[in-house]
């Protein structure tokens, strides 16, 4: 049979609210069976049924936001539903994939569960029964709902064989990804307690232990006690899971599942039938007895079960082997969980297999003599078993009272190959720093700002608890994972422990203000390339340290640039070599870093929506907007630097802080200056020759206005460099349309059909730069929301404030000076996703770093209680429910995406309004507060096909002078509240008229 | 079942915060700079404490866990791959539970055999020799680590004016760190074979050459020496005992001095290291030292050295370690070979 791979769960069980408490109450051997909660029943009511239990301590607990569901539905909601909507969530992000991501996935759904007492006790008699408790009360849909509220249109279907039921969903699902029906499966099970009925069923037939224990294989088994539990595997063909670099807990060989057929009553086990779907079992998987090394039997700790399982077992396992046959039962530790018992013990067993050692079977020191385990090739687990290294195989066995069996086979997972990446180069050269990875992004989103407080501090304490090390595989994780909700944080994090930090203190800070933001729209990005003067010996070279991604397009341009050069920029960069500021260098080495940035960013996903470039910073800008190939701008940037290397270094720039009038009154009386650049509105620079401009300094600093030279060897923009410009001029120009809006500086405007061609880089070079025109345009015309400064120094984006174009903008520079490094790369990247933007995480790590880690699942909400009390045979409406659950927070996913803070105050409702907020309010169960004008049926009141019939009802019996309307007519208006009333408003005026 | 070759599958380090280095440690021991140069020749040493208010900010169990964690994630191991776990240190965080056993708990390591081994320069080499035994012995793979910790030993906020000068050289001559490596029964892609260790007490009625103290209830209030080096006795003996070790490892191998590609010298101290080096009888050996950047990190050491070697290491080249803990007179070392 084709393997398949455990490559996630999750699961909440007595005691033990995830997988890892799950395995510390199995190591420890603890026992997580109690007396029955108040909330369940009074166990004085009921005197014959054992006062114990394995119950859940979160069984009533919903995050129906989450889940855009109703609170009327939330209540009407079998209990078991809600909890398997959590436990697949998490399950999922377990297995390092996004929910979101298979969302239209053909992923399969298998739960099993028995009974369907939420049915009888909330349907019992017809009066009480509604639709949502119609919908809520069947089993099919436990599935059904988990594939609806993901998206997922693979098989989806519950199973009831009694207690057997969710190994053999786990069995339909392996059928179901061999067969190709489905290429990720999620299986599993669910039980609750609801009401003593069973226990009291049990205690009749003589089942139920006095002691409320169940204690299997044990001289002293005298029969079960009930348990609550959820848990769900991921499922894949094991090649799929190799292929995606997937973690696997354990690999699912084959399984089995017979019936007993006639036996000896309907609810009496056969031997027979559990020998042969073991042995089936073991035929299927390609195994033999004599391989497996333990079993997670049934051990249901009744005598006649357990006597008939290790008959069974014994006739299979009494071969010749190299040591007995480990058995246990987590039933010992739980009780028995009826439908969810078969998922605790795969579960159980696939930890097993993942940790490398086998719990104990607790009661198991007092084992049953008659069981004659010894002569059975079996021992049962008195101490826990460490296994041996290399491949192993263990077993798991649940069989239902009705008499369906079932059996599956699983094995460790495979090993990756020892080493295959070592050590990233640089055992550190000085020794100074640790070798450590590149700066990675930390990711983490929630669907309201208090879920993702929630899950900071759940993150935090998860990353601070690992040992410390490079944060780049728990960052790629966190952005394989953890991105897809409406909330983001972003950190940049090179450590762990660093990251901890950071996630602690962002969980303690005020959300709204810096990382909770809930973009609605992609940011909208501008790429300002600096110019000359930002230039300085040994730019970038931390970032070029730092980032793969960096290195590669430094070294493209590099590449670019050497043919005409002769030499290698990057040497001249990266060295800190002062020849970076002579003519020769220093402008194909602003060019190399300009264009290596602006690539590093396109490589990671941040499209310019336009650019503009200061001066020279215009041929990286044009590189980056397809005007020109690297390479011809390449050859034309070293043709001017050569052409400027033969002029005389007798010219300079002044930068000063005034504009207009005091500026024209000066070169008024210095005819050989020349305003070269006009930055902002007291922003500008000179150009001429430098005794010229030392007076014009000394006149500005008399008025108290500063001034500063630049740090250039030639009068750039002005006469003395005309003969540059001229021969500029006669080169022939490879040039292209622009794909992306070039705003120029020669023009100050956008440019239009103009070509950038020879006589354009003459102008360009020869005529002032109209940088504070050209950012003006803009912002007016493309309305960026954020201005990404391209250069090895803040130049542009201080000019864009003072101008007063960046009010609303934020500003990010991903090399902001000497000592920048991977990190400012990765904030500003940060910064942007939580912006809105989607990144192309992977070209931010190494190939070696992007290994995927398990991180802590979503945290829900667990404040908010939606079974309060025992649902009774008559229970009490949803309507006087839902109040005594706690108020609800202020910030809910009720509020409708994508609405300004100012939308939300409320408006003076119109009769209509008011009406159809009482319609809401009354099938929905929202709190009236909550139903707002602009609040979307669908995404934010959780409303389907049904409450809107329903909703069409209540309101046409209210607005009878609405008159009849169609279902048709009604659904374009049935986007929010808002719409509706104003449809029906319209209707109300029509029909008065 | 018995195996012959065992291997070094990967290594990892910690070192706790940024570099002291020598004009910042001057500063706050008051002394010239000069000082350390020339009489230590060490340039930067890592503290896991605050040297300017003594606070303890990561403890040895902290490095060890993140050395470790290093050299797992290189290997490429999960910590249920690993089944046995030695740590060697001559300052552990407490004496109950070993720092080994609270490493292996960080790791996420249970139900596996885990060893302390109390040493000092040596400890390492007696690591790796427990190690290759215990290989050898059926087990898959183990995961090696030592490290030491300085705080309860210098202390830089007592008025170093009045330290004598033997006390003053320790306050420059050690520094903080851990390193680990994971030794496995199958060569994997790097397949470096740890070819033969050498790991022997040799101080049959010779002083200790080096001295820690500890202390509790009963006399924690006296005034004697916790860390004391007889450094006229180490300088004396050290390099001729470190040749001895080179000459021993290669007559046990066969191998002769031009086939060392990689020689990995005692760390005592920059200025130490560099007059052993001058003896070792290995002229076209290619020099692996750490202890100018890195202080002597005492456990650590051969790991840290490990760490920088296996890089370089190419196909078909050798290397010989050796290391002296001159406490008892331990002389250790190993040799290695990538196939």
């Amino acid at each position: 049979m084709e393997d398949i791979a455990i490559v996630g769960l999750d699961c909440a069980f007595p005691g033990a609210a995830g997988a890892e408490a799950y395995w510390d109450l199995l190591m420890r051997g603890g026992d997580a069976v109690g007396g029955v909660p108040a909330r369940r029943w009074d166990p004085d009511d009921f005197p014959a049924v054992p006062g114990a239990g394995g119950f859940l301590d979160d069984a009533d607990v919903f995050d129906a936001d989450f889940f855009s569901v109703s609170p009327r539905e939330a209540a009407a909601m079998d209990p078991h539903h809600r909890l398997l909507l959590h436990c697949a969530w998490r399950a999922l992000e377990d297995s390092g994939r996004p929910p979101g991501d298979l969302a239209g996935s053909d992923t399969g759904v298998f739960v099993g569960m028995m009974g369907g007492e939420w049915g009888r006790l909330t349907m019992g008699s017809p009066a009480s029964a509604t639709p949502q408790l119609g919908a809520g009360s069947s089993n099919g849909m436990a599935a059904n709902r988990i594939s609806y509220h993901f998206n997922f249109t693979g098989p989806s279907l519950a199973v009831d064989t009694a207690c057997s039921s969710s190994l053999v969903a786990v069995h339909l699902a392996a059928g179901a990804l061999r067969t190709g029906e489905c290429d990720t499966a999620l299986a599993g099970g669910v039980n609750v307690l609801l009401s003593p009925s069973l226990g009291l069923v049990y205690a009749q037939m003589g089942l139920a232990a006095p002691d409320g224990r169940c204690k299997p294989f044990s001289a002293d088994a005298d029969g079960i006690v009930r348990g609550e539990g959820v848990g769900l595997v991921v499922l894949r063909r094991l090649v799929d899971a190799v292929a995606d670099g997937q973690r696997i807990y354990a690999v699912l060989r084959g399984s089995a599942v017979n019936q007993d057929g006639r036996s000896n009553g309907v609810t009496a086990p056969n031997r027979w039938s559990q020998q042969a779907v073991v042995q089936a079992a073991y035929e299927r998987s390609g195994i033999t007895p004599d391989q497996v090394a333990f079993i997670e039997a049934h051990g249901t700790g009744t005598v006649l079960g357990d006597t008939i399982e290790c008959a069974a077992l014994g006739s299979v396992h009494a071969v010749p082997r190299p040591a007995p046959c480990a058995i246990g039962s987590v039933k010992g530790n739980l009780g028995h969980l009826e439908g969810a018992a078969g998922i605790a013990a795969l579960i159980k067993a696939a930890l097993a297999l993942h940790h490398r050692v086998v719990p104990a079977s607790r009661f198991a020191d007092r084992e049953n003599p008659q069981l004659k385990l010894a002569g059975r090739g079996m021992r049962l687990l008195k101490s826990p078993l460490r296994l041996p290294p290399g491949e192993t195989v263990a077993a798991v066995s649940s069989f239902g009272m009705g008499g369906t069996n079932s059996h599956a086979v699983l094995s460790t997972a495979p090993r990756a190959a020892l080493s295959a990446s070592p050590a990233p180069a640089g055992a550190s050269v000085t020794g100074a720093t640790p070798r450590s990875g590149e700066t990675g992004v930390f990711t983490l989103s929630g669907d309201t700002p208090e879920a993702l407080r929630r899950n900071l501090v759940a993150q935090a304490e998860d990353v601070a608890g690992r040992p410390r090390g490079d944060a780049a595989r728990l960052c790629w994780s966190s952005n394989r994972i953890k991105t897809g909700l409406p909330y983001r944080f972003a950190v940049a994090a090179r450590d762990s422990a660093e990251l901890a930090d950071a996630l602690r203190k962002a969980a303690a800070e005020d959300l709204s203000a810096t990382a909770a933001h809930r973009p609605w729209a992609r940011p909208v990005v501008a790429f300002l390339f600096t110019g000359q003067g930002s230039a300085h010996a040994g730019m970038t070279a931390p970032l070029y340290r730092d980032s793969p991604l960096y290195r590669r397009h430094l070294d493209e341009a590099d590449a670019a640039l050497a043919p005409y050069l002769g030499a290698s920029v990057r040497e001249v960069i990266l060295s800190g070599d002062e020849r970076v500021h002579e003519p020769a260098f220093a402008q194909p080495a602003l060019f190399a870093v300009g264009c290596a940035l602006a690539r590093t960013l396109v490589a990671l996903g941040v499209t310019p929506a336009a650019v503009l470039g200061h001066s020279l910073g215009e041929y990286a800008a044009a590189v980056t907007a397809g005007a020109l190939d690297l390479d011809e701008a390449a050859r034309l940037v070293v043709r001017r630097a050569a052409l400027l290397r033969d002029l005389p270094e007798d010219g300079g720039m002044l930068a000063v802080r005034a504009g207009g009038e005091p500026v024209a009154e000066l070169l008024a009386a210095e005819p050989e200056v020349r305003i070269a650049a006009v930055n902002g509105p007291s922003d500008t620079v000179l150009s001429g020759p430098r005794e010229a401009l030392s007076r014009i300094g000394q006149a500005l600093r008399a008025r108290n206005v500063d001034t500063r030279n630049l740090p250039v060897t030639h009068a750039f923009h002005a006469p003395q460099t005309a003969l540059m410009a001229e021969a500029l001029r006669e080169e022939p120009v490879r040039a292209t349309a622009p794909a992306v809006p070039v705003f120029s500086t020669r023009y100050g405007r956008m440019l239009r059909e103009e070509p950038m061609d020879g006589a354009y880089w003459a102008d360009q070079a020869a005529l002032p730069v109209l940088f504070d025109a050209a950012l003006g345009a803009l912002v007016a015309e493309t309305s960026p929301t954020h201005l990404l400064e391209i250069g090895p120094r803040p130049q542009l984006l201080p000019l864009a404030g003072r101008a007063g174009h960046a009010a609303a903008l934020e500003g990010l520079h991903p090399a902001p000076g000497p000592e920048a490094t991977g990190r400012e790369l990765a904030e500003t990247v940060a910064a942007l996703h939580r912006a809105g933007l989607d990144p192309v995480w992977e070209a931010l790590y190494a190939p070696g770093h992007r290994v995927m880690v398990r991180l802590r699942p979503y945290v829900f909400r667990s404040d908010h209680h939606f079974w309060d009390r025992r649902p009774g045979p008559a229970p009490a409406p949803a309507e006087q429910r839902y109040p005594e659950t706690r108020s609800p927070e202020p910030q809910s996913p009720a509020q409708p995406e994508g609405t300004p803070e100012h939308a939300r105050e409320p408006r003076e409702p119109g009769p209509v309004l008011a009406a159809v907020v009482d319609a809401v309010v009354e099938v929905g169960g929202h709190p009236r507060e909550r139903v707002l004008r602009e609040a979307r049926f669908y995404e934010d009141l959780g409303f389907d096909s049904v409450m809107i019939m329903q909703l069409k009802g209540r309101v046409e019996s209210r607005l009878p002078q609405v008159g009849e309307v169609s279902v048709q007519e009604l659904l374009p208006a049935l986007r929010s509240v808002g719409t509706l009333a104003d449809f029906l408003d319209d209707m109300v005026m029509v029909n008065a008229a | 079942m018995p195996r012959d070759t065992v291997y070094l599958a990967a290594a990892g380090t910690a070192l706790p915060g940024d570099p002291v280095d020598n004009a910042a440690l001057a500063k706050l021991l008051g002394v010239s700079e000069e000082w350390i140069d020339l009489f230590v020749g060490t340039r930067a040493r890592h503290f896991a404490w605050d040297p300017a208010t003594g606070e303890v900010l990561r403890t040895l169990a902290d490095l060890c866990a993140e050395a470790g964690a290093r050299a797992l994630e290189a290997a490429g191991l999960g910590p249920a791959d690993i089944e046995f776990l030695v740590l060697a240190t001559a300052t552990p965080d407490h004496l109950l539970p070993t720092t080994a056993t609270e490493v292996a708990d960080r790791l996420g390591m249970d139900h596996l055999p885990v060893y302390q081994l109390q040493a000092g320069c040596s400890g390492a080499v007696q690591a790796l020799d427990l190690g290759r035994r215990l290989v050898a012995g059926g087990h898959r793979a183990g995961l090696l680590i030592g490290g030491d910790v300085t705080h309860r030993f210098l202390a830089v906020r007592r008025s170093a004016a009045r330290m004598p000068t033997e006390e003053l050289v320790n306050h420059v001559l050690f520094g903080d760190g851990a390193g680990a490596v994971v030794l496995t029964a199958e060569p994997g892609e790097e397949a470096v074979a740890l070819r033969g260790v050498l790991n022997r007490c040799a101080g049959l009625r010779r002083p200790p050459g080096q001295f820690i103290d500890w202390s509790g209830l009963s006399d924690r209030d006296t005034e004697r020496r916790m860390l004391a080096e007889d450094y006229k006795a180490i300088e004396e003996h050290v390099p001729a005992i470190s040749v001895e070790i080179v000459w021993e490892l290669l007559g046990e191998l066969g191998w002769t001095v031009d086939e060392v590609d990689h020689i990995l010298p005692p760390q005592l101290s920059g200025r130490m290291t560099a007059r052993i080096m001058e003896r070792l009888p290995v002229p076209s050996a290619t020099e692996v030292s750490c202890v100018s950047e890195t202080g002597n990190t005492g456990n650590a050491l051969p790991f840290l050295q490990l760490d920088r070697l296996l890089p370089r290491l190419d196909r078909g080249q050798r290397a010989l370690a050796v290391t002296v803990e001159s406490s008892k007179w331990i002389r250790a070392g190993f040799a290695l070979e990538k196939a």
